[in-house]
């Protein structure tokens, strides 16, 4: 029998709906997040071995293309981090009422932007 | 929705039990205790996580021997190890449940989530060796 597997919904079926669209990007920062933990790891090795591997490491996360990793890397952070929290609220059995839902995704979108700010800002005036 | 009442609010009987005895009403197996590893994961991960991003933003593009220097401190190196220890266990959580929702496989499933769950101990493994290596030579 064919039956739909997943994702057969999403384009075809589903009409956009900003609920949906975050929690689709909960799933593809979350992805990101471990692809960029693999960075992290090799940072961590980088400055306990030292030497050239440690400059190596440096130059590429100080180039341009490494600083643009750090921010997108950042935003899918607070992104993650702010509607993690949602997730938490949910299971906890609160936030289920479709003018929460449409609030609380708004918030998570404020507040992915305001901390992403707060984090670069100092860094960009210094 | 915060009223939702369980059978185990009432007994000392912790969810797991119940729900090994009412196996049509819920996983008799693991699936729970994976659920409640990444929120467990997830709660550690808010002060872990954002106390390293925030010593990060100063740290990434800093000098070798700032980087060490902080890395082999009590303090950032416990919660370094902590923080990397509960961010690769919600990660191999979420990841899994990522395979599962698209590979279709049977076969193609486990060998995904073996390379998955080897690549994870081998990065969580790595860094906490840096970190201790960092933190025992100082």
């Amino acid at each position: 029998m064919e039956r739909p597997l997943s994702p057969f919904m999403f384009p075809v079926w589903y009409r956009f709906q900003i609920t949906s669209a975050l929690s689709i990007l909960h799933r593809l920062t979350g992805i990101a997040l471990a692809i960029g933990s693999m960075l992290l790891t090799w940072w961590l090795v980088a400055v306990a071995a030292g030497g050239q591997v440690f400059a190596a490491t440096h130059a590429f996360i100080a180039s341009p293309f490494g600083v643009l990793l750090l921010f997108l890397w950042s935003v899918a952070f607070f992104y993650h981090l702010c509607n993690g929290v949602r997730h938490l609220a949910w299971d906890a059995g609160y936030g289920f009422e479709l003018r929460q839902a449409f609030f609380g995704s708004y918030a998570v979108l404020v507040a992915t932007v305001v901390l992403t700010a707060l984090a670069w800002l100092p860094l960009w005036l210094i | 929705m915060a009223t939702t009442r369980s059978l185990s609010d009432g007994t000392a009987l912790r969810d797991e039990n119940v729900l090994r005895r009412v196996r049509q009403l819920g996983s008799g197996r693991d699936g729970l205790g994976e659920w409640q590893l990444q929120r467990k994961t997830a709660l550690a991960l808010i002060p872990l996580a954002l106390y390293f991003v925030a010593s990060m933003l100063r740290l990434a593009v800093s000098d070798e021997l700032t980087a060490a220097q902080w890395l082999s401190s009590p303090v950032p190196a416990l919660l370094t190890i902590l923080f990397v220890i509960a961010l690769f266990a919600h990660a191999i959580v979420g990841l899994r449940s990522v395979l599962l929702d698209y590979v279709h496989t049977r076969g193609r499933l486990l060998a995904a989530e073996l390379l998955l769950r080897a690549l994870v101990i081998v990065l969580a493994g790595a860094s906490v060796l840096a970190v201790l290596k960092l933190f025992l030579a100082r």
